[in-house]
């Protein structure tokens, strides 16, 4: 019977090929049905929250967030989407072409609707729904966006938010963040962005094969972003923001006592909210003016500290008891060092300690400096803060640089001269500073004796974190050198010769340093840093002007400053 | 022998209850009481199916032998009926309403025509212990068995119920292979059969082109003839090595799987029971042909033998059809799987086969 023999072996065989069927769509082709499957049936709802308030220390809003309407399109059939695309374009005023691109720069899956006009003014939304019903896959998206109410105020210290880019992608994955989350860019918005972010929520939703609710699967609350607290004062911020004007520069006010930032004010400033709007060319603009708009001058650019920089020269003199109060030098007008000639300003005969700051006499400082040699100058303008980050919290602040003998011969084999410390003790040469360390360094002298740590952020979520930030470090200087200091400091303002004369017809006891820090090609940057009132400081403040000229004009926007604060009733 | 009438019968019954199982399973979120109580019927059918298996396996299987031509008859007329019937309706129809169920005379047809083969084929002359089939010229070994055959396969094909059509021609060649008429003659009939494919597209109906289209690739039209074969492979592929387990079936339970008790119960099955219990599923089958084909080797009368092994291949030849299609590796004809599929002729007339195959076992002896 070869015949029936044959018929079993087929059979078998038949069953082999069964098997083999089944082997292949759950072995091999399993994962891929899974998630067809899983399609199929499970529909995900975002639900979008808020993202967290930004406060000033007042608890006035400074950015909170706005409902904006985003029309999104479902992919469907293409000729259905020919369709929806014609009646929106004629709703919205946007080209056909332009919603195409952008449905097929942002179509993701089937199942997802794609975003292609954001922010429609209400009245469109209202025409827009209205025609829903006659074509297919038109959803409108309410989005929670960032709202800014006094547009630029601000915006260095804030950031601003855009979609995420490839880099913090990479970084944050492991911390749940997904594409095309919003996240902050520079700032208080990037540094906190953790707390400030949203936590999306949304249903997991059952349906059937006509996409029926079934059951809920799952529900997650959206939950908003957490509220931060700045410790910024609203009122000083604009005072200091429209005395700055259209001028290149920037503005710090703090609290000497205890590091608050009050006033961080940084000129060109941008509108953040050209990110919320997408507008596209307004955001090129920004990335390529080559006044960096973006920058935040007061942590993340360096200058030359100029003058300012003999207030390190004199701490450094007097706590290595090279000089004394009455130690005093003969200014002519400019001095030899070595083989070449180093100018004063002026000419301004006898001078000590105090006569030296008044009038920054050049001349005295540099007999000063070499006298105290250029290590003990490095090693307190360390010590003041200079050369390494302040600690401060946002991102993206820079060291500066103080240089030194010893750095100099081992990163550039060159000897140091007696030349360059004549320079370097009235910070010129390499010495880089930031605005917010030279405000720090000021705060010493107004604290007597306390370097303080600068922060921003006073409270997140209603939890105060000052005790966290503050870290105010003792740097065991000697009270009476402090106090010989800032009794030249307050000349600078109280003497009619002081370079800061121009101050002393406010109504608050002022004290401070100008600097006109040489800084070719050029005009030169213009320093005031000060602190105010005298007696019990309540404010120390750092104007810079990016070649804005003499140290004056920086007097000037302080007294502006100051001016308006007191008329406010501020101080 | 007491020993296959026990597998048979233990086997069929767990087959029945998986399928009973699925049915319930596949309409349990289904709106109407109708929907929900189909596995009721279900239940029903099986023990009637099991009192007639009992019955009829202790029936001497030569009464059939007697009966072969009025069972032919009764076929015939009853698809006549159904065509009258349909005809005088408006409407193609592949039942009749018989009281409180519905009777299915294409599944009758089958087991008749089974029988009818058997008897043709093991016929001997006076003075030869030899089957006269060996010595069939072309015409008694091919052209009348196919005339025969022919009348109830057109009148089933004009239900339209091509799957059935399609089985009975293919056990009809199996037949022949196996009682040993010449083998040139199969391959004239096989040649004769599949040279005028290409003409008989012209006769099919749109919706039969279509199917056979989209098996070629489903794609093609993804919500429409596709959609079927696209879920049950969804189905099927997404169950795993264990399944998603009973009634936890997504592609079955929130109807993305349409015929989801009926022709795809496989499908549905499968989703939930998994790689396992498919495989499972097929050796219980598998074990039941097997069954069938140790009955037919041992059987020395002509007639009991080739009537076991007509009814194992009517079998196994339905599984694997609608498997395949469950599996999208054959085009979608609607062919009920055996015992699962929900629907009373099928599950009766199974019983009722099977029911003849014990019988053969046990009267076997008595030659």
């Amino acid at each position: 019977m070869i015949r029936t023999k044959v018929l079993i072996i087929i059979v078998i065989f038949m069953f082999l090929f069964l098997v083999f069927g089944l082997l292949n769509l759950i072995g091999l082709q399993g994962n891929k049905f899974k998630d067809l499957s899983n399609n199929n049936c499970i529909r995900l709802t975002p639900q979008l929250g808020c993202r967290g308030k930004i406060l000033d220390r007042n608890g006035e809003v400074i950015v909170d967030s706005r409902i904006s309407y985003d029309l999104a399109v479902m992919p469907s059939g293409s000729v259905q989407l020919e369709n929806t695309f014609a009646a929106i374009s004629k709703l919205i005023n946007k080209d056909v072409k332009d919603l195409r691109k952008s449905f097929n720069y942002g179509y993701f899956s089937p199942s997802v609707p794609v975003t292609v006009a954001r922010n429609i003014n209400l009245s469109k939304v209202i025409a827009i729904e209205q025609i829903r019903s006659d074509y297919q896959g038109i959803v409108i998206q309410p989005t929670p966006v960032r709202n800014y109410p006094y547009s630029s105020l601000g915006s260095h210290f804030l950031g601003y938010v855009n979609e995420i880019d490839r880099w913090r992608l990479t970084k944050l994955k492991d911390y749940g963040y997904k594409t095309k989350d919003i996240v902050g860019f520079g700032g208080v918005e990037e540094k906190y962005d953790y707390y400030l972010r949203q936590e999306q929520g949304g249903l997991s939703v059952e349906v059937d094969h006509r996409g029926r609710f079934v059951r809920l699967l799952g529900f997650k609350p959206p939950r908003n972003g957490k509220d931060i607290q700045l410790t910024i004062n609203l009122k000083i911020q604009k005072i200091a923001e429209s005395s700055l004007g259209e001028r290149k520069g920037c503005v710090v006010i703090i609290n000497p006592n205890t590091g608050e930032i009050l006033a961080m004010a940084s000129s060109p400033d941008f509108d953040p909210s050209l990110f919320v709007n997408r507008s596209g060319s307004g955001i090129s603009n920004l990335f390529s003016n080559s006044s960096a708009p973006l920058m935040n001058r007061a942590i993340s650019a360096t200058y030359p500290a100029g003058s300012i920089f003999k207030v390190v020269v004199s701490t450094a003199a007097l706590e290595t008891k090279k000089i004394n109060q009455n130690t005093s030098f003969l200014c002519q007008g400019s001095a030899i060092i070595g083989r070449s000639q180093f100018k004063c300003w002026n000419t301004h005969g006898m001078q000590n300690l105090i006569g030296g700051l008044t009038h920054s006499c050049n001349v005295f400082f540099y007999k000063t400096g070499l006298l105290t040699g250029a290590l003990n100058i490095h090693d307190y303008a360390i010590k003041l803060g200079f050369g390494h980050n302040t600690s401060f919290e946002l991102p993206y602040e820079v060291p500066g640089f103080i240089p030194s003998p010893i750095w100099r011969k081992i990163n550039k084999f060159q000897n140091w001269f007696d030349g360059d410390t004549a320079n370097l003790s009235i910070g010129q040469g390499d010495v880089a500073v930031t605005p917010i360390q030279v405000v720090r360094m000021m705060s010493v002298f107004a604290n007597k004796g306390y370097l303080v740590t600068p922060y921003i952020v006073k409270n997140i979520d209603g939890r105060d974190i000052s005790k966290y930030q503050t870290r105010i470090e003792k740097l065991n200087l000697k009270i009476s050198n402090i106090e010989l200091i800032r009794q030249g400091l307050r000349r600078v303002v109280s003497e009619p010769t002081g370079t800061g004369n121009v101050l002393s017809s406010l109504p608050v006891s002022i004290a401070g340093k100008t600097g006109t820090a040489q800084a070719p090609p050029g005009q030169p940057h213009a320093w005031f840093v000060g602190f105010f009132p005298y007696e019990k400081p309540k404010f120390a403040i750092c104007v810079l002007l990016d070649h804005g000229g003499p140290g004056y004009y920086s007097c000037l926007v302080g007294k502006q400053i100051i001016d308006q604060m007191s008329k406010e009733g501020l101080i | 022998m007491r020993n296959s009438f026990l597998t048979i019968l233990i086997v069929a019954l767990i087959i029945a209850s998986l399928g009973i199982l699925s049915i319930y399973s596949s309409n349990y979120e289904k709106e109407g009481d109708t929907w929900r109580t189909i596995y009721q019927r279900q239940i029903l059918w099986v023990i009637l199916g099991l009192v007639f298996f009992v019955l009829i396996s202790n029936l001497n299987y030569r009464r059939f032998w007697d009966w072969t031509y009025f069972l032919y008859g009764a076929a015939v007329f009853f698809l006549l009926l159904v065509y009258i019937l349909g005809a005088v309706r408006l409407g193609a129809q592949r039942w009749l309403r018989i009281g409180w169920f519905n009777f299915q005379p294409s599944e009758f047809a089958k087991i008749a025509l089974v029988i009818f083969l058997a008897k043709y084929f093991s016929r001997k002359s006076i003075d030869d212990i030899n089957l006269l089939s060996g010595k069939f010229g072309i015409f008694r070994g091919i052209v009348l068995p196919l005339i025969f055959i022919g009348i109830p396969v057109v009148l089933i094909v004009e239900q339209p119920d091509l799957g059935s059509a399609l089985m009975i021609l293919i056990l009809f060649m199996a037949f022949l292979y196996i009682t040993q008429v010449k083998l040139r003659y199969i391959v004239v009939l096989l040649a004769i059969s599949l040279l005028p494919l290409p003409f008989m597209w012209h006769f099919l109906r749109d919706y039969q082109k279509e199917r056979l289209l989209v098996f070629l690739n489903p794609n093609i039209d993804p919500l429409g003839a596709g959609y079927t074969i696209i879920q049950s492979k969804i189905a099927i592929g997404s169950g795993g090595l264990f399944g998603k387990g009973w009634l936890a079936g997504t592609q079955s339970q929130l109807h993305f799987l349409p015929e989801s008790h009926t022709d795809f119960i496989f499908a549905t099955f499968a989703e939930e029971w998994g790689f396992l219990g498919s495989l499972g599923l097929l050796f219980l089958y598998f074990l039941i042909i097997r069954q069938g084909f140790y009955i037919a080797q041992r059987t020395h009368d002509a007639f009991g033998s080739l009537l076991a092994f007509g009814i194992s291949l009517m079998l196994c030849i339905q599984i694997f059809i609608n498997i395949s299609m469950n599996l999208g590796l054959a085009p979608v004809v609607g062919l009920p799987l055996p015992l699962m599929s929900y629907g009373g002729s099928s599950v009766f007339i199974t019983f009722v086969a099977l029911g003849i195959l014990v019988n053969i076992d046990r009267t076997r002896a008595v030659f």
